[in-house]
Order: C-alpha cells, then sequence, then structure tokens
C-alpha cells in the first residue's frame, strides 16, 4: 500500500522522482524516501509527507534511481522504517509495496549469516537476501531472491556499480511501464507518470522488468522475454489538478452529474453494456471492500427489484475464505481503483468454484480487469481524494444498468417499464444536480450538526441502509468523528442506549416500502431528545413535524433515491471535515487503493 | 498578458435560466457563452486567464476545470460579494501584472474583437454600435478618446456603447479603491474617472461583440454559433435517417429511423432521437437529451437532460436543463408578450421558455411567450399562458 517511482533517463532523476511521487501520494503517506545512482549510491528518506522529505533534500545528482511513499503495515513509520532500504555493503538500495510473509525466517536466517538489520520492516529482508545472491547482476540477484519469497510486492531495485539501470518486478501488486524517448519509468500507477509519456505497458504477476534509458526488457518468471505493446493513455494530468476547488474531493462531488453522464453514454438507449451477458444467470453475488461494498449492498436492492432476481452481498475479505455453496451465481466484483488486494483475491476464489465474473472498476486495465471474464467500466474520471465520491456514484448508476440488462433480456420488464426507468436514469444527473445546489444549505447544517459533536447515528431502511453506512463511513474517514450506522429497525435492539442529547442522528427517510416505519423509528430516537437531521423528499410535509432539520433530495422513484442521497451525505461530511479543519484530501491512516490484504 | 474575465454575475434578466447557473454557463450553440471568450483569447495567444467567479461558482469550476482541456491555465478568484465589475478586478489584483486586458464572460465575442482590444494602447475601452444603446453603458467621445461612459441613459445621446471589454494597466486600481470609498463598485465609473486624468482610448471594434439581455437573444446567438457548426457523425444512426446541412451528432447518441435531421444542428452527447423526429434549424440539444417519436424541434435550444415526450412541436423555445415533458407537448412559435423581470417585451416570434427541472404531463400546450419557472409542475391537459412561478402546480 505505497506508491513507487523509478527512472532511468539522460535527465537529473530527482526533481522528475519527486514530481511523480507527488502524483501518488494518495496512495499512502506516512514516509517518504529516495535514492539515486550518480557518483555512488545516495539514498535520503524521513517519516512524514513527502513535502517533510524534500524540505530537507540535499541536491542529489544523477540520472537513475526511484522514490517510494509509505503506508505503515510492517513496523511503526519513523525515518528507519521509511524506504528505500540499503544492503549491507550500501550499494544496493530497494523499495517494496506490498507484505513479504515469511519475512521473520528470512531474516533469522540472514542475521545468522552476518547481515545486520536495521529496521522492523519485512522489505529489509529482501535487500539483504539480494545481497548474499549478488555477483555483479543485480537483475540475475533479484531473480534469485524473489524466488526464496512469499507474498505480494512490487519491487523496485538500483545498485551503485550498475548506474543507468533500475530492476523492477511485481507480484500481486501494481507496476507499470512508462516509455519515453532516450527515458523509461516505473511506477505503481500511470499519473506518477503523464507528465512525462502518455505511452505505458504494464507488467504483469511475477515478471521483471529492468529499465535503461535506452530500453525496456521484460521477462517472465522463467526468464525468457516477454513482448508487450505499448498503451496510450488518453486521459490527461489536468484531470488530476483541482481546478479552482478547496479540496479534491469537494471538485469530485461536483462532478457527480458528470461522472453519472460519462457511465450512461451510449449504454443507455440500446442497453449495450460493453458485451456483458446475462444469458444463464439466475442470482447474482456481489463482491467488494469499503465504499464499494457499500454499492454492493445497494445493488443487491437495485437488482432485486429491478431485474427481480436474488442477490446477495459479500465482503471479499470474507467470501474469499468462506465456504462456497454449490449454486454458481454471476459475481459481481467491484473495486474503484481494480487494485483491491481481497477483490483480486475474490476473483480468483470465484473461478475457482467456476463462477463467471464481472467486474465494474473506474480503472481500465487494472489487474481485476485482468482477472475476470468481463469488466464495465463507471467512466467516472480519475479520483484522486482518499474518500471515495463519485465513483461510488457512478458504482450504482452500473448497477442499475445491469440491472436493467437483467430484467431485459429476462422478460421480467415489460417494454413500458423499461422505458419508463430508462427514462428515470436519464434524470439521475438533475437529481444529483439538485443536492449539489443546496450546497450552502447544507454547509450551515454541518456547522449546527458536525462542528461539535464527538458521535453519530447515520439511520436508514431497504436501499438506504447501505447508504447510511456509506454516510457513515464518510464522516469516519474525512471529519474523524465517531460514527455508526445501524438498519432503523435494529436500534431498538441496543444502539438507543447510547442516544443522548449530544448525539445527533442523520436519518434517511426517502419515500420507499419502509416510509412509514422510518419515520416512527425517527419518533423513537427524537423521543431521547437526539436532535436529527433527515435526508427526505421534496414535498413531503410530513417529515419536518417528526424531525430538525431536512435536506431535500428531489422527488423520484424510491430505487433510485440512494444517488441524491449519498451525494447530500458526501457534502454533510465534506462540510464537517472542514469546519473541524481535517485534512480533507489526505485523512490520517488511510490510503486510497488498498493493495495489501 | 493576462485576461481577467468577469463571471460572477447572475444575469438575472435570463428568467429561469440562471436559477442555478451563472449566465456565463448558459449554452448556446451547445457551449457555454464563456467558452466563445476563452477561444477567442487562445486564438490570440491569451492563454493565461483569471476568471472572477461568484454565483454558483462551482458550474463554471467543474467545467473549465484548470484550463487546459481549453488550451489554457486558469486562476480562480472568488468575489464573495456581488458588489461590481471593479470590485471584481480589485479581488483578482494580487494575480495581476501590467499591463492587462480585462472581458465580460457573458458576451460572444471572436478572435478579430480580442486582436482589437490587444492592439489599442493603454487605458482604452473597446466600443460598438447598438441598436438598443439604452440597455448599455453609452460612450461619449472625443475624437478617439472617451470623455465618459453613461449607464443606461434615459435619453439616447449616442449609438455608441461600452462593449466591457477594457485593456488597463495598475492606474485603474487608485481609481477604484477611491469610488470604493463612495460606495461606487463598477468598473465603467472607474473607467470614466481615470478618463478625467489621463487619455483613455475609445477604439471601436470591427470584431464581433454580441450580448444577450433576454433569453430570446439566445436563439439569435445559437443560430449564428450554428453557422460554423463542423458535420460530424458519431453512435448509432440506424437505417433511413435523412441528415441534410451542418449536422453535429455527440458520442454514444442513438439517432432511431425515420429521423430527419436539418441542419444546422448540434446534438450533445448520449442523446436519443426518436423514430420519425423530425430537428429543424437552428436546434441546439445539450447531453443526454430524448427525443420522442413523432416529435418535431425547430430553431430552439434544449439543455442537458431533456426528455421530450413523443409527438410533441417545440420552436423558438428555450428548454431549461432536467425538464420532462410528456407525450403532446405543444409550444408552436408566434408573436407573444414576455413578462421578464416585471417588465413587458412584445417578442415577434417565439415559443415557450422553460427553466430547469419543470415536469409536464401529457396533453399540454404553451401560448407563444410563455415563461414556466424553475420545478414548476404541470398536470395533463393544462393550457399555459403568461409566467408561471417557479416551484408553482398547474392543474
Amino acid at each position: 500500500m505505497c506508491g513507487i517511482v523509478g527512472y532511468a533517463g539522460r535527465r537529473d532523476a530527482l526533481p522528475i522522482l519527486l514530481d511523480g511521487l507527488k502524483r501518488l501520494e494518495y496512495r499512502g503517506y506516512d514516509s517518504a524516501g529516495v535514492a539515486i545512482v550518480g557518483s555512488g549510491l545516495q539514498v535520503v528518506k524521513d517519516k512524514g509527507f513527502i513535502a517533510n522529505l524534500e524540505a530537507q533534500l540535499p541536491p542529489l545528482k544523477g540520472s537513475t534511481g526511484f522514490a517510494h511513499t509509505r503506508w505503515a503495515t510492517h513496523g511503526a513509520p519513523s525515518k528507519v522504517n521509511a524506504h528505500p532500504h540499503v544492503d549491507c555493503t550500501g550499494k544496493i538500495a530497494l523499495a517494496h509495496n506490498g507484505i513479504i510473509e515469511n519475512y521473520a525466517s528470512l531474516r533469522e536466517k540472514l542475521q545468522a549469516q552476518g547481515h545486520t538489520f536495521v529496521s522492523q520492516t519485512d522489505t529489509e529482508s529482501l535487500v539483504h537476501l539480494i545481497e548474499s545472491y549478488y555477483d555483479g547482476d543485480l537483475e540475475k540477484a533479484t531473480r534469485k531472491a524473489l524466488g526464496d519469497i512469499r507474498g505480494s510486492y512490487a519491487v523496485l531495485a538500483v545498485h551503485a556499480d550498475e548506474p543507468g539501470k533500475v530492476i523492477g518486478a511485481r507480484n500481486e501488486s501494481p507496476l507499470v511501464i512508462g516509455l519515453g524517448p532516450d527515458e523509461n519509468f516505473l511506477a505503481s500507477d500511470v499519473p506518477a507518470l503523464l507528465r512525462y509519456t502518455d505511452r505505458v505497458a504494464y507488467v504483469m504477476d511475477r515478471e521483471m522488468v529492468v529499465i535503461t534509458p535506452k530500453g525496456v526488457s521484460i521477462k517472465d518468471s522463467e526468464g525468457r522475454v516477454v513482448n508487450r505493446e505499448p498503451q496510450r493513455i488518453t486521459w490527461s494530468l489536468e484531470d488530476a489538478e483541482k481546478g479552482g476547488f478547496e479540496h479534491f474531493m469537494l471538485k469530485e462531488i461536483h462532478e457527480a452529474p458528470q461522472a453519472i453522464h460519462e457511465t450512461l453514454l451510449g449504454r443507455l438507449a440500446n442497453l449495450e453494456v460493453d458485451g456483458f451477458l446475462s444469458e444463464g444467470v439466475t442470482s447474482v453475488k456481489l463482491v467488494a471492500c469499503g465504499t464499494s461494498y457499500h454499492a454492493a449492498l445497494v445493488g443487491k436492492y437495485i437488482i432485486e427489484e429491478i431485474a427481480r432476481i436474488p442477490a446477495s452481498a459479500e465482503l471479499a475479505s470474507e467470501y474469499r475464505y468462506s465456504q462456497g455453496a454449490t449454486e454458481r451465481p454471476l459475481v459481481l466484483l467491484i473495486s474503484q481503483s481494480g487494485e483491491t488486494a481481497d477483490t483480486l483475491g475474490a476473483a480468483r476464489e470465484a473461478h475457482r468454484r467456476g463462477c463467471k465474473t464481472l467486474a465494474i472498476c473506474n480503472v481500465i486495465g487494472s489487474s481485476l480487469s485482468r482477472e475476470v471474464d468481463k469488466t464495465i467500466y463507471t467512466r467516472a474520471g480519475i479520483e484522486i481524494g482518499v474518500a471515495a465520491t463519485k465513483t461510488f456514484i457512478a458504482e450504482l448508476v452500473v448497477l442499475y444498468l445491469i440491472a436493467l440488462k437483467l430484467g431485459q433480456d429476462r422478460g421480467t420488464l415489460g417494454y413500458d417499464e423499461l422505458d419508463r426507468l430508462k427514462d428515470q436514469l436519464r434524470s439521475l444527473p438533475r437529481a444529483a444536480q439538485y443536492v449539489l445546489n443546496k450546497s450552502d444549505e447544507i454547509r450551515a447544517l454541518a456547522q449546527k450538526y458536525g462542528a461539535e459533536a464527538k458521535d453519530m447515528f447515520y439511520i436508514g431502511r431497504h436501499a438506504n441502509y447501505p447508504v447510511a453506512m456509506e454516510g457513515a463511513l464518510k464522516i469516519k474517514e474525512i471529519s474523524y468523528i465517531h460514527a455508526e450506522a445501524y438498519a432503523a429497525g435494529e436500534l431498538k435492539h441496543g444502539p438507543l442506549a447510547l442516544l443522548t442529547s449530544s448525539t445527533p442522528v442523520i436519518a434517511v427517510v426517502a419515500q420507499d416500502p419502509t416510509y412509514e416505519k422510518m419515520r416512527s423509528n425517527v419518533g423513537e430516537v427524537s423521543a431521547r431528545g437526539s436532535p436529527v437531521l433527515a435526508i427526505g423528499t421534496e414535498g413531503d410535509k410530513e417529515l419536518p413535524k417528526f424531525v430538525d432539520d431536512v435536506i431535500e433530495i428531489p422527488s423520484l422513484p424510491w430505487i433510485f433515491s440512494p444517488v441524491p442521497v449519498s451525494v447530500a451525505l458526501q457534502l454533510f461530511a465534506y462540510e464537517a471535515a472542514r469546519i473541524r479543519n481535517c485534512p480533507i484530501d489526505k485523512p490520517r491512516n488511510l490510503a486510497k487503493s488498498v493493495t495489501v490484504e | 498578458m493576462k485576461a481577467v474575465i468577469l463571471a460572477a454575475g447572475e444575469g438575472a434578466r435570463m428568467g429561469p435560466f440562471t436559477a442555478s447557473v451563472p449566465k456565463v454557463m448558459i449554452p448556446v450553440g451547445n457551449r457555454p457563452l464563456l467558452e466563445y471568450v476563452v477561444q477567442a483569447l487562445a486564438e490570440n495567444g491569451v492563454r493565461d486567464l483569471i476568471f472572477v467567479v461568484g454565483y454558483r461558482r462551482e458550474r463554471i469550476q467543474s467545467h473549465f476545470q484548470d484550463g487546459k482541456a481549453f488550451g489554457s491555465h486558469i486562476t480562480y478568484v472568488t468575489q464573495t460579494k456581488q458588489l461590481g465589475t471593479a470590485h471584481g478586478i480589485w479581488e483578482a489584483r494580487g494575480h495581476l501584472e501590467d499591463p492587462f486586458i480585462v472581458l465580460n464572460g457573458s458576451n460572444m465575442v471572436d478572435g478579430r474583437f480580442v486582436e482589437d482590444l490587444l492592439a489599442a494602447s493603454r487605458p482604452a475601452v473597446l466600443i460598438t454600435q447598438s441598436e438598443r444603446p439604452q440597455s448599455y453603458g453609452v460612450v461619449t467621445v472625443d475624437g478617439k478618446a472617451l470623455v465618459a461612459i453613461t449607464e443606461k441613459p434615459a435619453e439616447v445621446i449616442s449609438n455608441l456603447i461600452n462593449t466591457g471589454a477594457y485593456a488597463l494597466d495598475a492606474r485603474i486600481f487608485d481609481e477604484i479603491e477611491r469610488l470604493a470609498k463612495d460606495g461606487k463598485h463598477d468598473l465603467p465609473s472607474a473607467v470614466s474617472a481615470l478618463a478625467k486624468r489621463v487619455s483613455v482610448g475609445a477604439i471601436p471594434t470591427e470584431g464581433t461583440w454580441v450580448d444577450a439581455l433576454y433569453p430570446w437573444d439566445l436563439l439569435r446567438l445559437n443560430a449564428a454559433a450554428l453557422k460554423t457548426t463542423a458535420e460530424r457523425r458519431a453512435g448509432t444512426i440506424e437505417p433511413a435517417v435523412t441528415i441534410r446541412g451542418r449536422v453535429t451528432i455527440g458520442d454514444g447518441c442513438v439517432i432511431r429511423s425515420g429521423a430527419y435531421l436539418q441542419g444546422p444542428l448540434s446534438i450533445g452527447a448520449g442523446c436519443e432521437i426518436g423514430p420519425n423526429a423530425v430537428l429543424l434549424p437552428s436546434t441546439s440539444l445539450g447531453k443526454n437529451v430524448r427525443i420522442g417519436a413523432l416529435t418535431t424541434v425547430a430553431n430552439s435550444i434544449l439543455m442537458d437532460d431533456v426528455i421530450l415526450g413523443p409527438a410533441s412541436v417545440v420552436q423558438e423555445s428555450v428548454i431549461g436543463s432536467g425538464v420532462v415533458a410528456r407525450a403532446g407537448f405543444l409550444a408552436a412559435s408566434g408573436p407573444g408578450d414576455v413578462n421578464i423581470e416585471g417588465t413587458w417585451h412584445s417578442v415577434p416570434q417565439i415559443g415557450a421558455l422553460i427553466g430547469e427541472d419543470v415536469e409536464i404531463a401529457n396533453g399540454v400546450s404553451a401560448a407563444a411567450g410563455t415563461v414556466v419557472n424553475e420545478r414548476a409542475r404541470v398536470e395533463s391537459g393544462a393550457k399555459l399562458r403568461g409566467t408561471i412561478p417557479s416551484g408553482a402546480v398547474v392543474l
């Protein structure tokens, strides 16, 4: 769960590496470091954000090197635990993204051979292992060392005596090659490269790559040369800039209507959903982590309501280790980055169980898209804010499309019904915009409910229960307010005991089949003296009598209400975090895509 | 050279079309007004832009982002209080170096206009002739020197008007500061005051400068913009579709059989044009618009996400984003009287002006000149005329 950038070329490596790191900082950020081969090997690293590192850097000269940002998995964030790690001779430097599972036994063995370890990291075992195999060829030594380790990695290595060469290797952690004239790059993600080249090639599992200023060579685990066609990246760096908004998160919330447009584009009129086949699908299992898991939970309601076939949702980290039932559902895997380790593992497990797999993903060419039978892309554009916003909305939109397609192909939807649902889907950009137009009102409510709160409760029912869970996740992630989400019917089975006049309750009260029940649940809460902020429907005259404040969503069929409600809860969380001066785009301890298990 | 573009205003005379977007973001020829200014500047190599934004600034920022997609670099300055145009420049002064130019973001201008502005010796104001000078700042000149700018004079003293485009330097800030003490915050007053101290050029321009004062002016601007529409085909065009003249069809569109498209037309991305629909000049459809079977649209602007049901007729109309009209909606054009902000205007040819997110049920007709404000709901069979307030329900 880290970012890495490598460079071999003719220019000074340092500014290129630092710039690349900044583009990746969303991936992880408790420490950062850089290794440059010039006159010898030079390594500088520190804990904290990249700016900390940059402030203390001497002008390192050299046109080969790599840089790394780290998010602690093994060993607390500190200067010694930061990457790069160096061997005993001080000639080999290594950065690693992932986890080495057998590092403890390797460490013991290497220490017994006389290697001196300075950090607590799993990565350091690997650099000493390479040292023990080194006989003048870094590529060969790295290949041997990787043969001894178990785990996931994207690795970059350099040697002081082999200038102009960066070695890369990948297993279950992303690594991409950038191709330029007289210079080549390696990085864990495309944004690090975009300023320098738009031609990239992806490294696959158990492959090694050597970049020099002149060329790139990719070899498989047997050492055979692999030919790979480069791809051209069509999105550009400006997608990654803030464009007048205070934070990426706010920019991305405001891009919801656009994300919906792009996701629907060319797919709605004839329900042409990227070659997706609904033939033979009798049930659907939705599998994901984090925010995408909440989309999966909403997806269960969407698919059951529209397509009328059974659907269930499961966490990827649980699905992988559960015993599969004998039935074979269509397995729908959802991941924004397509690099989420648990979701990738779940895709493999689904195949092992003989299921067809379909991914919903925002990043073209991601690892997940290569693991599954088919991928439907969300086209939300690049998302930089750690808290997922527009990509969650776009995932919901794809779920609606899949449900319509299933309903059409299985004949559960009549022509009129399908036509009406399509029009309602067409109206979703407006539904999102309606809520965005209430930004000022939501800011004032965030001040009222979020400025002082230590705890919050989010309640909802039916399709809006997972939406409440997602709202609670957003407020936890970026405002650091402790929040719990409950299915409103469950309140009386315990959580009511926690409600006081200082625990605001955010209640989603849509015009869905549970409306009456939901209103009486809200009544139970009000009776405890908790202030209640409801997300309700425009024109609902009754609701204001039961709650303190209402954020209105436009009136639309309830199955579509999760879209505007989510936008409202995202804006609410954003504004609360802003009032509390939280580092919104880079919340503590969190990384954008979680590539460890 | 840096350019300051004033884009903070609401544009209240645009009726229902600025309910949630600033005037500069109203689309004509399927692009927001502001894009024409940005393009004209880029054609002249002016790519370092400062947008003074305020009212609904998110809409501008979401569209233009950092400007790279338009070949420019944009810095946003937020004018928190819309006191006036001089105050807007004042807020941007930290980003400016001498000399700089100032343009109004809601006017359609061409490259020639910007060329004239760049050629003017500073300080200067670009002027043009107008058929309705009483709506603008009328300019009195002495040869090529500005004497004064008089806002919306009661008597017509000249047909020369201020285009709101200036070539300036730091001297203007002294005037702005002085006038602000008297509670005056508009740029024409500051420029008039400057003209009392130093010679300010009043330069007539040969370039295009068009202002949309009222919603029906948008149709004129739209027709002008579509004259240069590129021919483009994308998406799925079913058999037996007739396409004549300049027609732009965006990505992901589906044009169903029997549709008759007579250019100039611009059809945005993701539209679905029903079987046997007729689109006539000069019409722009935004993104994600659906036109039902057997529906005719002529000389109109339909903004994003509009759904127009089957067997409808829409002529010389402006339909805001997200409007949904079911089957048999009739907005045919004719001479009409339109009320904008309490003033009546006689318009020779007009259909209906329908604000964003209005919902119209089956079989509704709107008399020429009807204004339906945003979020109104019209029940089936209603006959509309006059002005329907926002959020109203018409039975």
